[in-house]
C-alpha cells in the first residue's frame, strides 16, 4: 500500500505535465486539423532555452518564463511558416502527419547537432521532500503540478468566458460555420498555435525540472504519453485532454514502479487502446467526431 | 439586391453559368431547382465564400463582389447555411452570441439578445445545454436565432425545410413570415418547391447553373412546365391556390 501510495504520487506529477502538453496538443488539433507530431520537439527546445537562460545565471521561473516564450514563437512560426503553405497546397492528412514528423526530426537533431547527445540539467534551488499519505513528493514537483493546475484553470476560463475561447472552440467545430459568423478564424488559429506554444514549453521546462536530465529525445519521448492522454480523452477535446493525462499518467507511473519503467509506454497504450475499443471517440465525444458529422 | 450575369463554381468547371435576378427589398424570394443545379453555390457567391468568376451582385446599389465574408456580414446580409450548421458542442446560447460575434458594443450585444430570446424562447429555455442535443426543428430556429443576432437586412436561409416534419416546417415557416413582418428581405433555396414557393413572394428557377424561370411566387407555382418538372406532376388549383 505504501508503495502504492509513492508510485501514484509519481503518478499525479507525471499527470501534471501531461496534462499541459496534452491540452497544448489537442488544441492544435482542434484548430487546426493537425496531428502535430512535432509537438515534442517544440517542448525539447523550449526546454533547451530554458537551459540556456538558467546557465546564464537566471533562476528557474526567470528561464521557464523564457523557454515557454521560445516555444510560442516556434510554434506560431512552424504553424506559418511551414505547416500553413503546406495546407494550402495539400489536402492529404498523411502528407501533412508527415511533414510535422519531418519538422520534429528536423528540430530534435539540430539540437542534437549542436549539444550534442549528451545530458544537461538545470541548476534549481535547495528543495525539501514533502511526505504526504504516503506520498513523497518535491517542493519543486508540488510547483509543477501547480502550474499544471493553474494553467488548467486559465485554459478553463479562456475557453468558456471570453471571445476568443469561444471563437477558439468555434472553429474546432466548424470552421467553415465559424467563418460565416464572422470569425476570423486566421487570427483565432494564429493565436492558438501561440497558446499552445506556451503550453508545450511550460511542459518541457517542467518536464526537465521533473526528471532532471535534458537531451535532444527528452520531449519526443515524453511526446508519447502526451498523444495517448490526448487520443485517450478525445482528440480535440481541452476537457478530455485534462482527464486523460490524470489516468494515463498515473497509469504509467505505477506500472513503471512495480514492473519496469519500460512498461510506462506499453501500459499506457494498453490502456488506450482498451478504451478506444470500448468507446471509439475517447472518454469526450471529441471535436474529430463532430466535425465528420458536420461536413 | 440584383444579380447580373454571376458566372462562379470550383476548380475547374463553372457551376453558375450567367445568373440574373433580382431580390425583392421586404420580400421572400425562393430559389428552387433540382438537386446539384448550383443553388447554394449561388448562395456561397451572395455571401462571398465564393468568389464570382464573372458577373456582378448589387446589395442597396453596393458591389457585394470582391468584399470578404466579413465585410458581407457587416453589410447586413446573413446566411444560415444548409443543414448542421450549428456548433454542436457548444451550448444554445453560445451559439446564439457567435451570431453577435461582429458586434463590439457590449450593450448593442445584450440588447438584441434579449430581442432575440423574446423571439425565440428555446434560447433561453434550453440555453445552456449542448446545441446538438436539440432536435432537428429546435436547432432550425436556434441557427434562426444567431442569425438575427447582426440584425440583418437580408437573410438567407438554404433550404430551411429540409429533414423537417410537416408541424416543425409551419414553425419555421412561420418564422419565416415573423422576419418578413420585421422588415427583412429574405432569399432562400428550397428543395421543397412547392411549400417554398407557397411561402415566397417571388420564385426563381434554377436549372443547371441558369435560370429557367423567374415570377411572383403564385407564378412560378402555376406556370405548367415547371409543375410537370419540379413539383411532381401537374399543380391541381386547389393545391395551388
Ligand atoms: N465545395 C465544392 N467543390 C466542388 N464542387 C462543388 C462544391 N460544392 C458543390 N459543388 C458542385 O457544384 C454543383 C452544384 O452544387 P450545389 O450548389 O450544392 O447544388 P444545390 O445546392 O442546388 O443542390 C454540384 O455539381 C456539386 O457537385
Ligand atoms: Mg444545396
Amino acid at each position: 500500500m505504501q508503495t502504492l501510495a509513492l508510485y501514484v504520487g509519481f503518478g499525479l506529477v507525471t499527470a501534471s505535465i501531461l496534462c499541459v502538453g496534452a491540452i497544448g496538443f489537442t488544441l492544435q488539433f482542434g484548430i487546426s486539423n493537425l496531428f502535430n507530431l512535432a509537438f515534442g520537439a517544440t517542448m525539447t527546445a523550449a526546454a533547451f532555452i530554458a537551459y540556456i537562460c538558467n546557465a546564464a545565471g537566471l533562476d528557474i521561473w526567470a528561464s521557464l518564463v523564457l523557454g515557454s516564450l521560445g516555444a510560442a514563437a516556434l510554434s506560431y512560426l512552424l504553424n506559418r511558416g511551414i505547416y500553413l503553405p503546406f495546407k494550402k497546397r495539400t489536402t492529404s492528412l498523411f502528407t501533412l502527419i508527415m511533414v510535422t514528423l519531418g519538422v520534429g526530426l528536423v528540430i530534435q537533431y539540430g539540437i542534437e547537432a549542436i549539444w550534442g547527445a549528451t545530458d544537461f540539467s538545470y541548476t534549481l534551488g535547495p528543495g525539501r521532500s514533502l511526505h504526504f499519505a504516503g506520498m513523497v513528493v518535491t517542493t519543486t514537483q508540488l510547483i509543477v503540478i501547480g502550474i499544471a493546475v493553474g494553467a488548467a484553470v486559465v485554459m478553463h476560463l479562456l475557453l468558456r468566458y471570453t471571445r476568443l475561447g469561444k471563437a477558439m472552440r468555434a472553429v474546432a467545430v466548424n470552421e467553415r460555420l465559424a467563418r460565416n459568423c464572422g470569425i476570423p478564424v486566421r487570427i483565432v488559429a494564429d493565436s492558438t498555435w501561440v497558446i499552445s506554444g506556451v503550453l508545450s514549453g511550460l511542459a518541457g521546462v517542467t518536464l526537465v525540472m521533473d526528471v532532471q536530465t535534458l537531451n535532444s529525445s527528452t520531449g519526443t519521448e515524453f511526446f508519447i504519453l502526451i498523444v495517448a492522454a490526448a487520443v485517450l480523452g478525445g482528440i480535440g477535446s481541452p476537457y478530455g485532454a485534462m482527464i486523460g493525462s490524470i489516468i494515463i499518467g498515473v497509469v504509467a507511473e505505477v506500472s513503471a514502479g512495480f514492473l519496469n519503467p519500460a512498461f510506462k509506454d506499453i501500459t499506457s497504450f494498453a490502456i488506450l487502446i482498451v478504451v478506444l475499443l470500448l468507446r471509439p471517440t475517447g472518454v469526450i465525444r471529441s471535436v474529430a467526431s463532430a466535425k465528420e458529422v458536420a461536413r | 439586391m440584383r444579380l447580373n450575369d454571376v458566372v462562379a463554381g470550383y476548380g475547374g468547371g463553372d457551376v453558375l453559368h450567367g445568373v440574373s435576378f433580382d431580390v425583392r427589398v421586404g420580400g421572400i424570394t425562393c430559389v428552387v431547382g433540382p438537386n446539384g443545379a448550383g443553388k447554394s453555390t449561388l448562395l456561397a457567391t451572395v455571401s462571398a465564400l465564393l468568389r464570382p468568376r464573372r458577373g456582378e451582385i448589387l446589395f442597396r446599389g453596393e458591389k457585394l463582389q470582391g468584399r470578404t465574408p466579413k465585410q458581407v456580414l457587416q453589410l447586413g446580409i446573413v446566411q444560415v447555411p444548409q443543414n448542421h450548421s450549428l456548433f454542436r458542442d457548444m451550448t444554445v446560447r453560445e451559439n446564439v452570441e457567435m451570431g453577435g460575434f461582429l458586434v463590439r458594443d457590449r450593450h448593442v450585444l445584450s440588447e438584441r439578445l434579449e430581442r432575440v430570446m423574446s423571439l425565440f424562447p428555446i434560447v433561453s429555455e434550453r440555453g445552456k445545454d449542448k446545441a446538438g442535443s436539440l432536435s432537428g426543428g429546435q436547432q432550425r430556429l436556434v441557427e434562426f436565432a444567431r442569425c438575427l443576432m447582426l440584425d440583418p437586412a437580408l437573410v438567407i436561409l438554404d433550404e430551411p425545410s429540409m429533414g423537417l416534419d410537416p408541424k416543425t416546417l409551419k414553425v419555421v415557416f412561420d418564422m419565416v413570415r415573423q422576419m418578413r413582418a420585421d422588415g427583412r428581405t429574405l432569399l432562400l433555396v428550397e428543395q421543397n418547391a412547392r411549400a417554398g414557393l407557397r411561402l415566397s413572394t417571388h420564385g426563381v428557377v434554377l436549372e443547371n447553373g441558369r435560370v429557367r424561370l423567374e415570377g411572383t411566387g403564385r407564378e412560378v407555382l402555376e406556370h405548367p412546365e415547371i409543375g410537370q418538372l419540379y413539383l411532381g406532376g401537374a399543380v391541381a388549383p386547389a393545391a395551388a391556390s
